[in-house]
């Protein structure tokens, strides 16, 4: 996928979630465990993922919206709406980087 | 079998043997590119970086620890360490959206338990050393293996064979870290017993692909430091790109033509979860003639499910090899033959659990092989006495790559080297000259070919609600619906039965926040319920034991008249076995 334009705000936000959604359910064989997920759950106090689900997350992440998630980012990210705000803001940077370039 | 003679004595005489092929190491990133160093190229950047060490104070001995991800960069400071005189110790690098706290005390105590000297990173990971170095104070500071690399090459100190080749934790984490002390012979035995078993040369297309951590031995003696010996080329996946997509994997298997590629028993069970047919469009697995497979339990159901899924992309059967090694031991003690299928023995679970028997029965379990040439492998008793074949036992090992013992910890050594032979705390038996592993005497919980010490999830119950403080034990075991180990709580309640519920959701989510694993099973029990030592420590096996076999149960209340039939037992049981004595006696 390449971000041509900015995507709205919005409809990335409801992307991210959608695909962290869809990374859980193919994580976990209970589909039920990640239909559920809503942005105020706590990514391991609610959803108890553990380090792989979270790695595999976070590079499932990085693939489909070409950014850039790193070691130091784990620290202000609790519930699935911050890794949200989060994937956003680098998909939107990204974006403006790529139209500013020559 | 006699051990192979190693082509040289130390690892440094190995890279600059390897200096002198035409192979190369090659670096796979998500996006599948490639960055490729000739084994010469690896060698001139480790000797720039052997300069910056030893300019920066680095002395023969000293422990360097190493913090890289796979990269350029972890092989420029490991062979740099060595070409430098000093002891690399590869530690894990802390991961994306993973629990840094918990992660930096682990770092702390590691760095403190080997004294290391210097700690070398990259530039990514350093930003978050800061809090482990300052509670650490290596001696040097923290590094960044990309400054080292600007030196002037240094001089090669050339070590001895009975020097210190590598310090490697067999579990590392808060709670009592082993650190394996391996000299420069043992690592060249193991890789001399490697390519004895894996003989064909690279010229004859040899060729590995790893995706294993480096921190592992799997990773760095199986696959880097095998690569620098044979010589031949290597292609290295960071573990975390496999993690995010399996199928990787197998396309670097495919398009490299690889012929070993070892992993552990849970990583191919996820390329039958997660990789898509879609994904392997045109991967042709034929190469793939040596796929080990190590470092946790193996299951039988995984190694046929593998072997029937990918057959028709040319994965050969025979090539699926169950192998078994500890830290310990450098890697490897047992590997099997090339064969199809591989070894299975089924067996009577009760009278192996019950009365360490390995009867014919419906109970699946798969041969890690025979010993490696110039490994001895014995089962012994609790009399310290070799059982015979198909009778449970310890496994104990004696061979050319066994460690020197745990880093500067006389008791542990002694203790897990009793009269010279490695105690490696696994319970298995022989079978037809074969080994087959059915569980563990030592504490210890394998995920996901990661070793824990129980202690370390245990301690994150204390101040539980709802938890009898101190009477919980973990333990790894296999569920019925599942082919890898998993980790299982039992633990006794404090408060009413209704309440489990939450606080079993409590003891998950306590658990694999501050450890990254989350239990399988939680178990709550009575009070009293768990089995004991009669000074009050919980006895961890019998637990397993009894919980697998259905006999958990909360123990007898006891009153007056109870107590009194007791004690006339008891009496009349001392009476009898007296009177048996005396009868013995005359």
């Amino acid at each position: 996928m390449t971000l041509v334009s900015a995507p709205a705000e919005e409809e990335l936000r409801g992307q991210a979630l959608a695909e962290i959604r869809r990374i859980l359910g193919e994580q976990r064989a209970a589909a039920s465990a990640s239909a559920g997920v809503e942005l105020s759950q706590a990514l391991v106090a609610d959803i108890h993922l553990d380090s792989m689900e979270l790695l595999t997350l976070a590079v499932g992440l990085e693939n489909r919206f070409r950014v850039k998630l790193n070691e130091a980012d784990s620290a202000g990210i609790v519930t699935v709406g911050d890794l949200v705000d989060l994937v956003v803001r680098r998909a939107l940077a990204a974006a403006a980087a790529e139209r500013s370039a020559p | 079998m006699t051990a192979p003679q190693p082509s040289v004595p130390t690892v440094n005489a190995a890279l600059r043997s390897a200096a002198a092929s035409p192979y190369s190491l090659t670096f796979l990133d998500a996006q599948e590119r490639e960055t490729a160093f000739t084994w010469t190229k690896v060698l001139e950047r480790a000797s720039a970086v052997a300069g910056g060490l030893a300019a920066r104070g680095v002395r023969g001995g000293d422990r360097v620890a190493i913090v890289i991800p796979t990269s350029p960069a972890f092989t420029d400071a490991f062979f740099g360490t060595l070409l430098a005189g000093a002891v690399p110790v590869p530690l894990y690098p802390p991961v994306r959206l993973g629990r840094l706290d918990e992660y930096h005390r682990a770092t702390a105590r590691m760095l403190e338990r080997v004294g290391a000297a210097v700690v070398v990173s990259d530039e990514r990971v350093k930003l978050l050393l800061g809090q482990s170095v300052a509670t650490a104070r290596p001696r040097l500071g923290l590094v960044d293996a990309e400054e080292l690399l600007a030196s002037a090459p240094g001089e090669w100190v050339e070590p001895r064979p009975e020097d210190l080749g590598l310090i490697q934790f067999s579990s590392g984490s808060t709670v009592d870290p082993k650190p394996v002390a391996l000299e420069q012979r043992h690592l060249l035995a193991q890789c001399a017993a490697l390519k004895s078993l894996m003989p064909e040369p690279a010229s004859a297309g040899q060729l590995g692909v790893s995706w294993l951590p480096l921190y592992h031995d799997m990773g760095l003696i199986g696959a880097l430091l095998s690569a620098a010996y044979y010589p031949g080329p290597l292609v290295l996946i960071p573990p975390e790109v496999f993690l995010g997509t399996p199928a990787i994997w197998l396309r670097a298997i495919s398009r490299f033509r690889g012929t070993i590629s070892p992993a552990p028993n849970f990583a191919y069970g996820l390329c039958l979860k997660r990789v898509s047919d879609r994904e392997l469009e045109g991967v042709d697995l034929r190469s793939w003639r040596y796929a080990l497979n190590g470092a946790e339990p193996v299951s039988p159901e995984v190694l046929r499910r593998f072997t029937e899924r990918f057959r028709p992309l040319g994965f050969d059967a025979a090539s699926m090899m169950p192998v078994y090694g500890l830290s310990e031991a450098s890697l490897a003690v047992t590997f099997s033959p090339r064969r199809a299928p591989a070894r299975v023995c089924p067996v009577d679970a009760r009278a192996l659990a019950e009365e360490g028997r390995a009867d014919a029965g419906s109970y699946e379990l798969a041969s890690v092989g025979r010993p490696l040439p110039g490994v001895e492998v014995e089962i012994r008793g609790e009399d310290g006495r070799a059982r015979p074949e198909r009778r449970v036992g310890r496994v104990v090992v004696r061979g050319p790559s066994v460690m020197r013992g745990y880093y500067e910890d006389a008791e542990a050594t002694a203790a897990a080297l009793p009269g010279g032979w490695l105690d490696t705390g696994d319970l298995g038996f022989f079978a037809d000259g074969e080994l087959y592993l059915c569980g563990r005497e030592k504490d210890l919980v394998i995920v996901r070919g990661a070793n824990h010490a129980p202690q370390e999830f245990e301690a994150c119950l204390e101040g539980l609600a709802g938890v009898r403080p101190g009477c919980a034990v973990a333990l790894g075991f296999t569920p019925p619906d599942e082919t890898s180990e998993e980790l299982l709580i039992l633990a006794e309640r404090r408060g009413a039965p209704p309440q489990d519920a939450a606080v079993e959701d409590a003891i998950r989510g306590a658990v694999v926040e501050r450890t990254g694993v989350r239990p399988h099973t939680v178990k709550m029990l009575e009070p009293g319920t768990l089995p004991r030592t009669s000074s009050g420590k919980m006895r961890r096996r019998e637990a397993l034991r009894r919980y697998l076999a259905g006999q958990l149960t909360p123990p007898r209340r006891m009153n007056v008249v109870r107590m009194a039939a007791e004690l006339a037992r008891s009496t009349f049981a001392l009476a009898r076995s007296r009177l048996e004595r005396l009868r013995g006696e005359r």
